[in-house]
């Protein structure tokens, strides 16, 4: 029996971190920084970064359901419960986050041209105060998310370090199983 | 100076030329001058709340007609706070040094019902370059015209977004100016 998700799964779940911690560094450095040619181009790397996790998600929804793999063994039911409760959530965050901020684009005036060669849609009309709304929900939404990924990774390290099952080892091949205390 | 001068006497010589042709008042709320630029491929656009349009025209002597604009700069709006105070910059507009933009028409010619080519002279930025517009003339009820079209231009040519600013992969070369003004009699 395999003891580890797909690998075109493993690989769109640590890419889409790469690509979160990417528009996220993006986005603080761009904060401080005055108009400069530099910051357009750095705010559309942010933006293409981020509709990249939204394009990538049905992907990886589609791999997830296509994989047989039972993520139910060596879960007690409670641990069941919370993590289809917290991978579900994630996986709002990962829409919710970047359609806030494709709409506070749209509303801003400034829309998305993906990678420099693909429009994407206006969602709004241009609306300052609507485009205010956006950003705080498309800052709201990341801390959110931030925070529930640190809690994601500590629980995947909880069963690595301290329940010692192959929880973690399902989505890093090539990391066995420590050996029983 | 002396180009002022011989604009001013130019501008003064073609209105009194054309003193046959009918004056028209502008509704500026119901006008619109705006432009659309490139950021990274995006267009974005923006447009100036100030500016000022004299138009002789009558339709039956087109050619005998004069449309001459003056934008008020600082009244630029680039879809960004920041973009605004960046666009004042002596890199871009240098609103110190030239705060007024020109338009003033040399020849308007008749192409078929409602379409004409309104050729002239642009400043910007203190530099003068000639400039062709397609325009389109709608007759309104009560009278009046609207008048609309879309100019295009590149920035370089006026210097404006030197230095740094001029990699046009990043804020394009070539722009779009786009205008409606309601003409009421």
């Amino acid at each position: 029996m395999r003891n580890r998700y797909s690998l075109p799964l493993i690989g769109l779940h640590w890419l889409t971190l790469l690509l979160i911690i990417t528009a996220y560094v993006l986005a603080t450095i761009l904060e401080d920084m005055t108009l400069s040619p530099l910051k357009l181009k750095l705010y559309s790397w942010h933006k293409w970064v981020g509709m990249s996790v939204l394009f990538l998600l049905p992907l990886r929804l589609l791999f997830r359901f296509v994989d047989r793999f039972d993520h139910r063994i060596e879960l007690t039911m409670f641990e069941v419960k919370a993590s289809a409760a917290m991978h579900g959530v994630l996986y709002l965050l990962l829409i919710a986050v970047p359609m806030f901020g494709w709409l506070h684009s749209s509303a801003a005036g400034f829309p998305i041209v993906w990678f420099g060669v693909l429009p994407m849609p206006d969602l709004v009309g241009k609306d300052k105060a609507l485009a205010e709304v956006f950003k705080e929900l498309h800052e709201g939404s990341v801390n959110l998310l931030v925070v529930l990924v640190v809690l994601h990774a500590a629980a995947a390290l909880y069963h690595h370090h301290i329940r010692r099952d192959g929880v973690l080892a399902r989505m890093v091949p090539g990391l066995g199983k420590k050996q029983p205390k | 100076m002396r180009y002022f001068l011989t604009l001013a006497f130019l501008a003064t010589l073609a209105v009194s030329m054309t003193a046959s042709a009918q004056d028209w008042k502008v509704d500026y709320r119901k006008s619109q001058i705006a432009f659309i630029i490139k950021q990274m491929n995006v267009p974005v656009e923006g447009g100036f709340s100030r500016y000022t349009v004299n138009a002789a025209f009558d339709a039956a002597k087109p050619e005998m007609g004069i449309f001459q604009v003056e934008l008020d700069i600082s009244s630029i709006n680039t879809g960004s706070e920041e973009g605004d105070g960046e666009a004042k910059r002596p890199a871009w507009f240098d609103t110190a040094r030239y705060p007024k933009a020109r338009f003033v028409s040399k020849s308007i010619k008749r192409n078929n019902a409602g379409s004409y080519t309104v050729t002239g002279d642009l400043t910007l930025k203190g530099r003068t370059r000639p400039l062709s517009v397609p325009v389109v003339m709608t007759q309104q009820r009560g009278g009046g015209w609207l008048v609309s079209g879309r100019a295009v231009m590149k920035r370089s040519q006026f210097d404006i977004g030197g230095g740094e600013w001029a990699d046009p992969s990043v804020v394009a070369d070539d722009l779009e100016a786009r205008f409606k003004i309601l003409l009421n009699p």
